[in-house]
């Protein structure tokens, strides 16, 4: 559904939806610049997409007060499309690199406080981006994270290209979300094509996108230990990671899965045989991480580092939009995948720690659950050979369609606007992108030495969020 | 604790990696020029149990300045190209570029003009070059203990 309104009406209009329980999923700029859409979702899967259109003066009211996650949406739309936010202010540069560090950070005043610049290049192997932390002593008072070093312009060089070409920018964004994005790709094309998904396709998406949460989540885990300096802790689940991504080579033929989702169907061929290796494969996995898991819960020296180090409160999580294991860790359990009818995960709930602290110990233990719920979720759809699929024709095309996925990082939403089956627009928010400035939040008033657990607690991607 | 110890050296044996037989190191230094996070994923199981380069002296370094290889991943996009360079200033000489990955050598390139300047030879010269997208873990090593290779031989035969 799209309607168009413009001025003060539409944020009466968003304040309206936000009090029926509409969640904000993003805000993207269309046309040149011509117009504003903010894409809402409930619960059950519907989604709207409220439209404005912008001003003489090339300006809208900013909805940033009513909903603080659209943030960084408003400032990128700002950067790329030159709409002023009438009451966002003041509106910081985010994609643009303004040199002017009066510009681009908050002003931090007063007795002893200063600055670490830290990036874009850090000290191993991590993406670039950089960081301008405002401490006293230790102690942070703030944190401006300046990303968008990896901008690579991809939704604007999409533009143009036919739906099945598209595919290729939405899945090289990012490597370690690439069968998500390409999944939300996939279904925003289907959506506007006017496409339904079958079963069969369902489940051959459904199992590619779990190969992708376990390596990531098994990653994520290895990654938390390296926050903590548990060098055995991140070798094991490095070398777990490694092995799922070995299974995903012998079972796809890559082992980032690159190039098995299409748009309008699956070519992916996986048989009987391949199958039984693959089910007694992800059991041993399942097992060794298991016992691996139990070792890091009992190990206090390790456990000691977790409790109350970067928390984010329910409250925080709801009112910045966090997304992913991020937000259900601090009690918030929503989870696409509840209610995915283009996918198979029937009868899914979103697990939730019971001690959802929203701390960096909440964070790794929600990753723990989601990886168990990942492999029941596996062993039940790897239950006989894949073949391929096409997705039916059955409902009426549309102009604008959407694709939402539940990545290993959260709720990510692809939008693609076509002309004659060409991209005029191709919106990705990403998990990533929608969780940054949790990260920012969490840091505040934490130790600076704490603020590599606290980002490797998120294990956020800098390349889906530049795009 | 000691089951992730004792588990650890059961892979470690089970894997019976070869032992390292070169007297030669080199040390690494990661940039990522704008990659889309793959190279990064696979450089980092370089140093699992699985493939160890450790062993045969290849290591990661924190700082340019204690670098004999800035290894580059990515294409070089508009923001990182100022970075990319001061880093490459920073290092001792002789020193040498390694571009990862098929971004990096500038096949199939995604983005826009004004954002992708392009392949890391538009920036600096290459002297090791590893294709693949990602390249495999495999290949890394493979393609850094070759150049090792070379480069000792080289050096053995004028020494003659």
């Amino acid at each position: 559904m799209t309607v168009s309104f413009t001025g003060q009406a539409y944020r009466q209009r968003l304040e309206a939806a936000l009090c029926d329980g509409w969640r904000f999923a993003g805000l993207h700029a269309t046309g040149g610049g011509s117009q504003v859409h903010v894409l809402l979702t409930d619960r059950e899967a519907g989604h709207r997409l409220e439209t404005v259109t912008v001003d003489a003066d090339a300006s809208v009211q900013s909805i940033v007060d009513l909903v603080p996650a659209a943030g960084w949406d408003e400032r990128e739309a700002h950067d790329q499309y030159g709409i002023g936010f009438a009451g966002h202010q003041p509106l910081r540069p985010l994609v643009d690199h303004d040199p002017d560090l009066v510009r681009w950070t908050v002003p931090v005043r007063g007795h002893d406080a200063y600055q670490i610049a830290v990036g874009p290049i850090h000290a191993g192997i991590i993406e670039s981006g950089h960081f301008r932390f405002h401490v006293v002593g230790d102690r942070i008072l703030h944190l401006d994270a300046r990303l968008f070093y990896k901008h690579r312009g991809l939704e604007k060089a999409a533009e143009g290209a036919a739906l099945e070409d598209g595919l290729a920018f939405a899945a090289r964004a990012c490597a370690a979300c690439a069968v998500t994005n390409s999944v939300a790709y996939a279904h925003a094309c289907e959506h506007a094509l006017g496409l339904t998904s079958t079963a069969e396709l369902a489940r051959v998406r459904t199992v590619l996108l779990e190969l992708e949460r376990t390596w990531n989540h098994l990653n994520d885990i290895s990654q938390i230990c390296a926050g903590v300096g548990l060098a055995a802790g991140t070798t094991r689940f490095a070398a777990l990671t490694e092995r799922a991504r070995r299974l995903n080579a012998a079972l796809t033929g890559h082992r980032y899965l690159f190039g098995n989702i299409h748009v309008g169907g699956s070519n992916l061929n996986i048989t009987t045989d391949q199958i039984r290796s693959t089910r007694a494969e992800l059991s041993a996995l399942q097992a060794e991480a298991a016992t691996a898991w139990r070792e890091l819960m009992f190990n206090s020296s390790f456990q000691d580092r977790l409790p109350d180090i970067g928390v984010v409160t329910f409250n925080d999580a709801v009112r910045l939009g966090a997304v992913g294991p991020a937000a259900r860790a601090s009690g918030l359990a929503h989870d696409l995948r509840s209610a995915s009818p283009r996918l198979a995960y029937d009868g899914f709930e979103p697990a939730v720690p019971n001690r959802a602290a929203g701390d960096v110990q909440a964070r790794l233990e929600q990753r723990g659950l989601e990886l168990w719920q990942t492999f029941a979720i596996l062993e039940q759809l790897l239950d006989r050979a894949i073949e391929p699929a096409a997705a039916l024709p059955g409902n009426h095309p549309t102009p604008i369609g959407v694709g939402q996925v539940e990545s290993p990082r959260g709720a990510t939403t692809c939008i693609v606007e076509h002309n004659r089956h060409h991209i005029a627009r191709l919106r990705l928010r990403t998990g990533s992108y929608a969780n940054w400035p949790v990260v920012a939040h969490a840091a505040t008033e934490n130790l600076l030495p704490d603020f590599p657990l606290i980002n490797k607690s998120f294990e956020l991607c800098y390349a889906c969020a530049d795009r | 604790m000691l089951t992730l110890l004792r588990d650890l050296r059961q892979l470690r044996r089970q894997l019976a990696l070869p032992a390292p037989s070169r007297g030669r190191s080199l040390a690494i230094r990661h940039v990522d020029a704008g990659s889309c996070n793959g190279c990064e994923h696979e450089l980092t199981v370089t140093s699992s149990p699985y493939y160890d380069l450790e062993r045969y002296g290849l290591g990661i370094v924190a700082s340019p300045r204690h670098a004999d290889v800035l290894l580059v991943t990515g294409p070089v996009t508009t923001r990182m190209h100022t970075p990319l360079l001061t880093a490459y200033a920073a290092m001792p000489e002789p020193r040498l570029v390694a571009a990862l990955g098929d971004c990096a050598l500038g096949c199939n390139l995604l983005g826009t003009p004004e954002n992708v300047l392009g392949a890391i030879s538009t920036a600096l010269p290459i002297d090791i070059r590893i294709p693949g997208c990602p390249p495999t873990p495999e290949t890394i090593a493979t393609e850094l203990l070759t150049f090792i290779d070379a480069k000792s031989s080289g050096e053995a035969a004028r020494h003659r």
